[in-house]
């Protein structure tokens, strides 16, 4: 080996050992910077991701456009007179459970957010959200999206990477894990994803149940709101089988959010973390929740 | 000196290009990493201390962009930390620089060969990170497929990339050189 080749060795070496002692701030900065670099590049594929995906969808006449705005405006004001009633049930909940000495609990704050990046990583089951520190973003917000009536986890904030993107680790990782429950039991897990589950829609695990448990097949589950980071009744998917083990049972649940096809999401701004499990759960009902322009 | 300048170039426009390479459904969500592929590829045709600072770069960028934080309990680094990939790309680059002669000698299938092991070596290494962090080792059938079509898409890239640095070599005449032998070599020339 020449004497250069050892030198540039020695350097590259010297290198990683450097890069490998960066902080997790040093490393935070590095990335926005990349973000920043890449942003027009990431919004160039994003729209080019868009067209192509659009193609073949039919463009709506002005005629047609018309008597969609309507249909929309007239939804728009149903939903106001909705929201005016819920309002005063709102209220008339909480003076009932001023009076019965509840804990005072706020309703969520939900900031809006749009997709701009898929699995950009090849392990992890990620998303790159467009919002991050101007909307207060802080890691593991939980983040979600409306399945139904109600509102299914997606995953949570796993990076701010600057003012305006963020990561965030999809429910179908394992790396994501969620305290939950069978609805109408007492039954309690672990729910996360499972490694190297790479299909469209990957079955979840429900850890740590009880080896008896009763968890039949369609059965719901959501969160348990335990461990304070996820609020309590958001959907998780439903049970698809269960199998008993000689100390515990395992549920293999079916998500009830499609991964694949997510275009919008809402993060649920988190308090400054001192939440524990002895914290009270906070309400889950989209009607009830304040959206963030 | 202008080869290698040009070879940055092609590295640089790599990234943005893998800004539009899509995941592919039928394909385990498996993508071709051109960014690593074409690093592979200028591994084949420059000197050792060229490669590794190529490594360096590319690595760093390619963690600045893509790095995911997800820490495992209790520890202040990542499973998989900021500047794996220039390891990664480090080990893999001195792998393929075994092949440099093959290819100053217009071999392409080796390389091209061994440009598609690396880039599975280089999955396998990092899952394998992910597993001892987490514990146990769980290997499903559809991962291998994402591997293995992953690094298919590699070998299917790398003669375009070849292709287009030996275009550059020869307009930049540029010289492929082993260390120990006296005699230099262009691109083409049979020993």
């Amino acid at each position: 080996m020449s004497r250069i080749n050892v030198i540039v060795l020695i350097v590259f070496v010297g290198l990683l050992v450097w890069v490998f002692l960066f902080g997790q701030s040093t490393v935070s900065k590095i990335q926005r910077g990349a973000q920043e670099v890449f942003g027009p590049v990431i919004s160039g594929a994003n729209r080019v991701e868009e067209t192509v995906s659009g193609f073949g969808k039919e463009t709506l006449s002005a005629v047609e456009l018309r008597a969609k705005l309507d249909e929309v405006s007239r939804e728009r004001d149903r939903l106001r007179l909705e929201v005016l009633k819920v309002d005063e049930l709102v209220q008339e909940n909480n003076d009932l459970r001023q009076a019965l000495n509840y804990v005072e609990r706020s309703p969520l704050k939900l900031v809006p957010a749009r997709v701009i990046s898929r699995k950009p990583s090849n392990w992890y089951n990620t998303l790159v959200i467009d919002k991050g520190h101007a909307a207060a973003i802080a890691p593991d917000s939980p983040v979600i999206v409306p399945v139904g009536e109600r509102a299914g986890l997606v995953g949570k904030i796993s990076e701010v990477i600057g003012n305006d993107s963020s990561v965030v680790i999809l429910l179908s990782d394992e790396v994501c894990q969620v305290s939950a429950r069978i609805e109408g039991t007492t039954e309690q897990g672990i729910l996360s994803g499972q490694r190297g589950a790479l299909s469209i829609m990957p079955d979840l695990k429900l850890n740590y149940l009880s080896k008896d448990a009763v968890a039949p097949n369609g059965r719901l589950v959501i969160t348990s709101g335990a461990g304070g980071l996820f609020p309590e009744n958001l959907l998780l998917g439903r049970v698809k089988e269960f199998t008993p083990g000689a100390i515990a049972g395992e549920a293999t649940v079916e998500a009830a959010v499609n991964f694949d096809v997510l275009e919008n999401v809402f993060v649920i701004l988190t308090e400054p973390t001192n939440a524990s499990p002895e914290s009270p759960p906070v309400q889950t009902d989209l009607s009830r929740t304040e959206v963030e322009k | 000196m202008i080869y290698f300048l040009l070879v940055l170039v092609v590295l640089v426009f790599s990234f943005v290009g893998q800004e539009f390479v899509p995941a592919i459904a039928w394909a385990y969500y498996a993508r071709l990493l051109l960014v690593q592929t074409t690093f592979y590829c200028a591994a084949v045709t420059v000197p050792y201390p060229v490669m590794l600072l190529l490594a360096a770069a590319t690595g760093f960028v390619w963690d600045a962009r893509y790095h995911v934080p997800v820490y495992p309990e209790g520890s202040a680094h990542a499973e998989l930390d900021f500047g794996f990939t220039m390891f990664l790309f480090g080990l893999m680059g001195s792998l393929i620089q075994g092949v440099r002669p093959l290819f100053r000698r217009g071999r392409w299938e080796l390389p091209v060969f061994l440009i598609g092991i690396c880039t599975f070596l280089s999955l396998v290494i990092q899952y394998l990170v992910i597993s001892f962090h987490r514990g146990g080792l769980y290997l499903s059938t559809e991962m291998w497929f994402q591997m293995l079509m992953t690094s298919l898409f590699s070998m299917l890239a790398a003669p375009l990339i070849l292709l287009l640095l030996s275009r550059l070599a020869k307009w930049t005449g540029y010289r492929i050189r082993l260390e120990g032998i006296t005699r230099k070599y262009r691109y083409g020339d049979s020993i």
